[in-house]
């Protein structure tokens, strides 16, 4: 906000040129998460799905399925496990199939229980 | 597309008071591709919303409120907020479409002259918040045919923007090809480390 004003009063346009270029205010957004398979194993997988309190998680074998359409970016699973989940930053999340939004997201560590 | 949670739902068919049109051949998909196109690209220079409110909470109003805002300034890529669904060529509709609200969204749907654009906008929208109930359908897929999906709690100004682009082809979808998948710790992950890439018209 205060980098829009300053560029508003220095050129006297505030607005964004954002589908031409990256929009940089878009860095502060809160965003969906991204998840390090290689740390989450089935237990912390289950702990995450717990945790979500949209039922954007659920695991599936050895698979953790991410509905990026049910999440809210609330961060209760980056809260509950900073090493294995980060902000993924993306906010471009638009989908022409209700389908594309449903991610797999296949756990090294994880093993059917 | 994924079926809607309400089961026992009308089917968007039902909604829009058209038969099912028989399954296309390769030819008539042709044909359907090429209708599509040209239709997305007269939208493309003028088109008209109606926003729709089907028992969200207002932030997804406030947001898509926001796209008139001097910074985001809407009216630029050519897009309208309009009062009557007679003249909307787009329907945007947020909240968890509650069942009080069934007659509203059918009469909606049916005054918008075709062709028509639906987007479900906001996590309710999408089945995030609610399950289907006694109350809610729980997702607009389960009443209305929907054309783009804007995921978020609340979609910021720009997700809507980007959202609104993908509608109607002047950016292409984005979220298809990621994975959600981070690499090791200090190591930006494929796909989320490279800034935005406008293919605007």
């Amino acid at each position: 906000m205060p980098l829009w004003f300053a560029r508003g009063i220095r050129r006297g346009i505030v607005t964004t040129h954002y589908p031409a270029r990256p929009e940089r205010s878009a860095a502060g957004l809160p965003t969906p998460p991204a998840f390090r398979a290689a740390s989450i194993d089935a237990a912390l997988a289950d702990r995450l799905t717990a945790v979500c309190p949209s039922q954007a998680l659920h695991r599936d074998g050895a698979a953790l399925i991410f509905d990026v359409g049910r999440c809210t970016a609330c961060g209760r699973c980056q809260e509950a496990a900073p090493w294995a989940v980060t902000p993924s930053g993306e906010f471009e999340l638009a989908a022409t199939s209700r389908a594309h939004l449903v991610k797999q997201i296949r756990l090294a560590a994880g093993e059917d229980r | 597309m994924s079926a809607g949670p309400g089961g026992r739902e009308p089917d968007p068919a039902a909604v829009s008071g058209a038969a099912a049109p028989p399954a296309p051949g390769g030819d008539q998909q042709e044909t359907a591709v090429r209708l599509r196109q040209r239709i997305q690209r007269q939208f493309g220079r003028s088109l008209h919303i109606r926003t729709l409110d089907t028992g969200s909470c207002a932030v997804c109003e406030q947001e898509i409120r926001l796209l008139a805002a001097p910074h985001y300034d809407l009216h630029r890529l050519g897009f309208f907020f309009t009062p009557a669904p007679r003249h909307a060529d787009l329907l945007m509709v947020t909240g968890p479409m509650i069942r009080a609200f069934d007659v509203a969204v059918r009469k909606t749907y049916q005054a918008m002259p075709g062709p028509k654009l639906v987007v479900a906008t906001g996590a309710c929208a999408l089945g995030g918040i609610y399950r289907a109930d006694a109350f809610v359908h729980g997702s607009a897929d389960a009443v209305l045919p929907v054309d783009v999906w804007i995921p978020g709690c609340p979609p910021s100004p720009l997700a809507l923007l980007q959202g609104l682009l993908v509608a109607v082809d002047r950016l292409s979808e984005k979220v298809a090809g990621l994975g959600f998948t981070a690499g090791p710790p200090g190591v930006p992950a494929a796909g989320h480390a490279a800034p935005a890439e406008g293919t605007s018209r």
